[in-house]
């Protein structure tokens, strides 16, 4: 019963860091319409900016965060501008950019910082216990960041103006900014809090696992599996998918080991998407 | 016209001979399939640095002579990405630049894909991986750095019995075959040691490990083996073993990698009890080879210890093309190498072995150490002598 309940709590845990990747995958492609093969560059960039600024300056851990997320919101922003939004419309273009602009990231992390993992840990490392039971206090940080940034978004996204202006624009860009909204302020903005998200993640999670400048290239997969699951565009969707895929993820591999746990988490998914083509939540699929 | 036609024919002349020139130059070019990405990156910088480094050492010094006129070496180096395609990939574009002589690649998977490449373009290699065919008769010309762990695992685990009491492991690896060939060769030795081991696979790309640490954990192993794992993981794995409350001693029967996984998993004191192999025992001998790196270089040494077997593995290869007087027949050079002693100026003297195990004598040994951290303290290392056949 121990290894079952510790099991859940793993999931939990591990469905909270999916949730918080997913969240700004979603963002993106929900607003935007962009499918976004960066987003494991930029949890990249977020875990070597902290490592920098709190390991190399030495700042505290959590300025480094804020500085981590605040960074790669800025290269969001820029990359939305300068780039994306002059081929926003073009959704091969989209892809091509995005991808290399990954690309771009993990060299750019490599040839700086060298393929190694540098030491980076996190700043609390104590655990709590009972019994058989176990939760490190890192992962209950990010399961609390998690339920925050979750409850930010979906009332940023489903209760402000800006919220609402920007799921207008999703459904018919014309339209929306026919009728006064600032599609050049509103999409850059997006992205930036997407990427922001995808950069505080990175922060957080890095040093509770590693960081290498590969370290990516799952979590992309992740991201879009979960995402994909969800119904691509629906926050809901992504958060309840996290935890669905952190669950299944963790008890599959408890109880069925390493190598057949990753193939049931693949198969259920592709029960689940030939029932429901569209995700678990694929009413809010964002239209073409 | 006349004259701009004389030009041509002079020019011409002129850049034939100068071709000609640079083709009989005496160039050792060796290609270099090294995983520079993800987990296991630190394994190919250490091959790739060996192999830049032995290349200047032989140039500085003249080592490499044919016909009594110095030769260069230089090297090309491709990512092989620790996968059978990334290597047969590399291994076929440094076909296409015709290059005949091959060190590397580290993995089982990449020594799986790249040597039916090579066989079939004629080629010569020094290989690592502790697969179960890494070098064989089918292969005459693939050489293998040095034994698996069918060869020093045993008396790793025997320092291991000595010091810390436990009589279960449980060995975790990747479910492919740079994991799973040397899981089972680990769990044959214990077995063999009265330990009863268990093996648990897990899919190379995962990276949380806590659903793997419990399930490991649910079997109460009084050992954990980290075989193959690729230092990132491992470094990982022990870290999340040591948050669930594992107390026991931690293996790291396959390729070396202490320094990273100490790093990842947050320092010496996480891994608390914990044995490794160590491919070269290190004295002044190794410090003078770091030395030497470092003024010929200017910099410090690849971290990753595999860094000496790979400077071995390539110095063997220069004196291998010495000994064949070429540069670019295979086959001379593998008949050569064949003929001279395992033998290295910094790392000691060894023997060929193979026979037994591949079923050809094509596989260096030479003394090894096994690394300790006790109680959260590095230990100094224990020297073991070159496996013998067998």
């Amino acid at each position: 019963m121990e290894t079952f309940i510790a099991t859940g709590l793993i999931g939990v845990s591990l469905g909270s860091q999916y949730a918080l990747l997913a969240l700004g995958f979603t963002l993106i492609f929900g607003i935007l319409g962009v499918v976004n093969f960066a987003h494991g560059g930029f949890y990249v960039m977020g875990g070597y900016i902290a490592y920098y600024c709190s390991v190399v300056l030495g700042l505290p851990y959590a300025l480094a965060l804020v500085i981590a997320s605040a960074s790669t919101a800025a290269v969001g922003w820029l990359l939305e501008n300068l780039i994306l939004e002059r081929v926003i419309d073009d959704h091969q273009a989209t892809l091509m950019v995005t991808l290399g602009f990954n690309l771009i990231i993990a060299t750019a992390v490599l040839v700086i910082f060298g393929a190694e993992s540098p030491e980076f840990t996190f700043p609390i490392d104590g655990v709590w216990r009972s019994g058989g039971i176990y939760i490190p206090y890192a992962n209950m940080v990010v399961l609390g960041v998690c339920l925050v940034a979750i409850a930010l978004v979906y009332w940023l996204v489903y209760r402000s103006n800006v919220g609402r202006a920007m799921r207008a624009m999703a459904e018919d860009r014309a339209v929306a900014s026919a009728l006064g909204m600032r599609t050049k302020v509103l999409f850059p903005f997006a992205f930036a809090l997407a990427t922001g998200l995808c950069g505080m993640t990175g922060a957080l999670v890095t040093p509770i696992l590693a960081l290498s400048p590969h370290v990516g290239d799952p979590v992309l997969a992740f991201s879009f599996l979960t995402v994909i699951l969800g119904g691509l565009g629906s926050v809901t969707g992504a958060t309840v998918a996290a935890f669905i895929v952190g669950l299944v993820d963790s008890y599959a591999a408890v109880y069925l080991g390493g190598s057949k746990g990753a193939l049931t988490l693949f198969v259920l998914v592709l029960i689940i998407l030939v029932i429901l083509p569209q995700g678990l939540f694929g009413r809010e699929v964002r239209r073409s | 016209m006349t004259q701009h036609f004389g030009r041509v024919i002079c020019g011409g002349l002129f850049a034939s001979a100068a071709m000609a020139g640079a083709s009989s130059a005496c160039e050792l070019k060796i290609g270099v399939p090294a995983v520079l990405s993800g987990p296991a990156a630190q394994w190919g910088i250490a091959l790739r640095g060996a192999v830049d480094f032995v290349a200047k050492e032989t140039m500085e010094e003249g080592r490499l002579k044919i016909d009594g006129t110095d030769c260069a070496v230089s090297f090309v180096a491709i990512d092989s990405k620790y996968t059978a395609e990334g290597a047969a990939s590399a291994t076929n574009a440094l076909a296409a630049e015709g290059i005949k002589v091959i060190v590397g690649p580290v993995g089982s998977p990449e020594v799986t894909g790249m040597k039916p490449v090579a066989t079939r373009n004629g080629m010569v290699a020094m290989v690592n991986s502790f697969a179960k065919d890494s070098i064989g008769p089918k292969w005459p010309n693939m050489f293998h750095i040095g034994p698996g762990p069918s060869g020093w695992a045993g008396p790793i685990i025997d320092e291991g019995l000595k010091r810390f009491k436990f009589d279960t492991v449980a060995i975790v690896a990747p479910n492919d075959q740079g994991g799973t060939d040397i899981a089972s060769v680990n769990a044959q030795i214990f077995k063999a040691k009265g330990v009863t081991p268990t093996e648990e696979y897990y899919q190379r790309g995962t990276t949380n490990f806590g659903p793997i640490v419990t399930r490991l954990l649910s079997a109460n192993p009084g050992a954990i083996d980290l075989a193959s794992t690729p230092a990132g993981d491992a470094g990982i794995i022990v870290k999340q073993l040591r948050q669930a409350g594992f107390e026991g001693p931690v293996f790291r029967l396959g390729g070396p990698g202490f320094e990273e996984i100490a790093r990842v998993a947050g320092g010496v004191e996480v891994l608390k009890d914990f044995l490794w192999y160590e491919p070269v025992y290190r004295d002044e001998n190794t410090k003078a080879l770091d030395e030497k790196y470092k003024k010929l270089m200017g910099e410090e040494r690849p971290e990753n210890a595999d860094f000496y077997r790979w400077t071995f593995a390539a110095r063997m290869m220069v004196k291998a093309a010495n000994a064949a007087g070429t540069v670019d027949d295979a086959d001379k050079i593998a008949e050569a190498m064949r003929n001279l002693p395992v033998e290295d100026e910094n790392i000691g003297k060894g023997h060929w072995i193979g026979q037994k195990f591949f079923g050809i004598n094509q596989e260096m040994s030479y003394p090894f150490a096994i690394g300790v951290v006790q109680d959260g303290k590095v230990q100094p290392p224990i020297h073991a002598p070159a496996v013998a056949e067998g």
